[in-house]
């Protein structure tokens, strides 16, 4: 019997190696772009950051311990910065979140003109992100469509207005960029979420004569809350990398006030005589900073949900 | 799973170790001496080879194809590859902030060209990274550098080196807006008090006096300079005492009063304001210190433009050097940095600065610059020429790019309001001190 059972387990574990050593033939062109890609300029930045890192090939990188990070924490315009990423963060995720849900109820409680109507809150999430900053710009500028309103149609006032001049009304603007194009990515999300919620718990919650704002509130969120958990995890990630927007509308000015993390990594990386060791060690506790916010949006939402774990 | 989590595991720590001994020696990088192998080494393998293959360098440049210069620039290079068949220039053009990154991108592969045609401003970026030839090594470039004009070529002047030689310049004069002056029945500036005078009765609800496109050194310098200041000391050792100084003072105070009273404008100050171009174009702005470009593109715009050279301050008219500079790289071999050179030699004669000035380049060349066909491309070529004169150069030191960063911040949070003048100014004067401290 002990012969038996011993023979089955080494049929069985040689099995398993086998079967690992297919699984990991398989894996392996995956997994050495994901090595070569993401694994190595992960670890290669998180080097560089305790360097002054010089790129002229003649040169040599010195190490200066933790001088980088000090560097970042003592910057005024890396805090500004940082201010600022929050603040457009803060303000679009939940705004897109709360408008695509908003959308997706609509479009969901429809039967015609369904297509049609996701079609064009999808529109946006497909336009170029230079070309509707562009847009924006020109909307909100000194001479823009908004104060041509103002001041030739509607007669409010004389003069123009500022929108895009100093730092709160300028992030102002370009968050509502940020919202605006990002509804129609959030709408398709949710859409599939609700499609998801079985019909049977809106039929009984209507045999115990729920309204449709308890249903939504004990059916519907419930049932959705690991995609919202998924929304809200990676609109942060794409608030925490929003570029194009402050790039192209405001281009940090003045005097740097409207930079937000990733430009003014770009703005000291290619904008001057490239502080690499710098624009390292500011990746590396944004990139700790958004960890940090994942991890708290999974133990505050816990995403047990039907079928298990998100 | 536990080999596959152990191989995760070994693929994680050869990451680490490949990304480790990127830090360390920098050997596995190209050097001058294995970049690239020569044509000649080729032909040598060959045996004798009766066709000889033409030794080919490579020209990186940002001549403007719109203004008509890729064309010229081809019919010098069929001059220039007649006369020396030996030689073959593959030229590259590439867009201002382009041509900068790629020479970045190239500093830490080795990957660079042979000849580079770029802004006077590199210099000392490209130099703090240790990649340029030092050109005034070369043996016979004092009498070239004698043909050109000193203050231009000054700018490819590093202590005693030059790390380049001068291709092109300009410097800044006072364009207006004839209409708008004639409207408002104002005569043309003769001083610089004059000038913001003018400014402030130049603006109202619709138009704004004077726009200014940034707020470095390439924007606030001239004021500075023309009012008897200087934003640092002559010999660029310290900042305090002169961008924080009474001069640069009064300047950047007088250029946050116009601000406040919507007289002064631009993007950098006000990202709602119109760019410069844009400005001209639609007739908001009546004023501007700007380069030779600015005629070109405000009579395209079918704006009436004057121009004028800058109004003098108590100091005189001290313009800003602007222009392009021709360098050299260390990764060329001996053979390619002679190829080099003749080229280059061949782009400052006079026939070429005088090609290349009938489709808006201002020569640097002496004898190009009084050349009757320049004269007739370039009709405000006098104008300029009495600029250059007394035009100077931003000091060309290797931490100017970062010192000339430190100043547009703190000038435009002066000039916005955001900080009182002088204390910005201290905070500017100290940070550049401290940069200049550090190693």
């Amino acid at each position: 019997m002990d012969n038996t059972d011993n023979r089955n387990a080494h049929h069985k574990s040689n099995y398993a190696i086998k079967n690992n050593l297919h699984l990991l033939l398989l894996l392996i062109p995956g997994l050495a772009v994901l090595v070569l890609f993401t694994f190595y300029p992960i670890i290669k930045m998180a080097v560089m950051s305790f360097f002054d890192w010089k790129i002229g090939y003649s040169q040599t990188s010195r190490f200066v311990g933790l001088k980088n990070y000090v560097d970042v924490f003592t910057d005024p315009i890396a805090r500004t910065a940082l201010v600022n990423t929050l603040y457009y963060a803060l303000i679009t995720v939940p705004m897109q979140i709360a408008l695509g849900l908003l959308t997706a109820l609509l479009i969901y409680g429809i039967k015609k003109f369904s297509l049609t109507f996701r079609l064009l809150y999808y529109l946006p999430v497909i336009t170029s992100w230079v070309v509707v900053a562009l847009l924006f710009r020109y909307i909100f500028s000194n001479q823009g469509l908004l104060n041509y309103i103002i001041t030739e149609v509607l007669h409010i006032s004389d003069k123009p207005v500022g929108w895009l001049s100093t730092r709160w009304p300028a992030l102002t603007a370009t968050t509502i960029l940020g919202i605006w194009k990002g509804i129609g990515w959030n709408m398709v999300v949710f859409l599939a979420a609700l499609h998801a919620v079985p019909v049977e718990l809106f039929e009984a919650a209507s045999i115990d004569g729920a309204n449709s704002v308890q249903k939504f509130f004990y059916i519907t969120l419930p049932n959705i809350k690991g995609t919202i958990l998924f929304a809200l995890v990676m609109l942060f990630i794409g608030a925490f990398n929003t570029f194009t927007p402050i790039n192209v509308i405001t281009g940090g000015n003045p005097a740097h006030q409207t930079e937000v993390v990733l430009t003014w990594m770009y703005f000291q990386t290619f904008g001057t005589v490239g502080k690499m060791g710098y624009s390292a060690a500011l990746s590396v506790i944004i990139s700790l900073i958004v960890s940090v916010i994942a991890v708290i949006l999974f133990r505050v939402i816990k995403p047990e949900s039907r079928g298990g774990k998100l | 799973m536990r080999l596959f989590s152990r191989f995760l595991a070994a693929l994680l720590l050869l990451s680490l170790l490949f990304s480790m001994t990127g830090c360390g020696g920098q050997s596995s990088l190209p050097s001058a001496t294995d970049k690239p192998p020569t044509e000649t080494a080729e032909t040598n393998d060959e045996g004798n080879a009766s066709s000889k293959k033409p030794i080919e360098i490579e020209f990186w440049h940002n001549y403007d194809a719109g203004a008509g210069q890729i064309d010229v620039l081809e019919q010098l290079i069929a001059e220039f590859e007649r006369e020396n068949p030996d030689i073959k220039v593959n030229h590259l053009y590439l867009e201002w902030s382009a041509l900068r990154s790629n020479v970045f991108a190239g500093a830490s592969t080795g990957e660079l060209p042979d000849v580079l045609r770029g802004d006077i401003g590199f210099v000392p970026q490209f130099q703090s990274l240790d990649i340029l030839f030092e050109m005034s090594s070369l043996p016979d470039y004092n009498d070239v550098a004698s043909k050109i004009m000193e203050a231009p070529n000054s700018t490819a002047k590093m202590g005693d080196k030059f790390y380049g030689i001068a291709a092109n310049t300009n410097t800044k004069i006072l364009f207006y807006n004839k209409k708008m002056f004639a409207d408002a029945g104002l005569s043309i500036p003769k001083t610089l008090d004059e000038m913001w005078d003018c400014a402030e009765k130049l603006s109202n609800s619709k138009t704004i006096g004077f726009v200014e496109a940034w707020t470095g050194v390439w924007n606030i310098g001239q004021y500075i300079w023309s009012y008897g200041g200087d934003v640092m000391a002559p010999d660029n050792s310290t900042a305090t005492g002169y961008i924080n100084g009474p001069v640069s003072v009064a300047v950047v105070q007088k250029l946050a009063d116009l601000y406040k009273k919507k007289a002064l404008s631009g993007p950098t100050l006000d990202p709602g304001a119109l760019g410069d171009t844009d400005g001209w174009a639609a007739g908001v702005y009546a004023m501007e210190i700007d380069g030779p470009w600015r005629h070109t593109l405000a009579q395209a715009a079918n704006i009436d433009i004057g121009a004028v050279q800058m109004p003098p301050g108590p100091a005189g008219s001290i313009g800003v050097l602007g222009g392009e500079d021709f360098m050299m790289f260390k990764t060329s071999d001996e053979q390619h940095r002679e190829a080099a050179w003749k080229f280059i030699k061949f782009m400052v004669d006079k026939k070429a600065q005088v090609a290349m000035a009938k489709v808006g380049q201002m020569p640097v060349n002496k004898e190009a610059m009084s050349d009757p066909e320049a004269l007739e491309a370039l009709p405000l070529l006098p104008i300029f020429e009495e600029a250059l004169k007394t035009a100077r150069s931003r000091p060309v030191t290797p931490k100017w790019s970062d010192i000339e960063n430190i100043i547009a911040t703190k000038v435009a949070e002066a000039i916005t309001g955001q900080k009182d003048v002088q204390k910005a100014l201290d905070e500017a004067a100290a940070e550049i001190d401290n940069l200049l401290a550090s190693d």
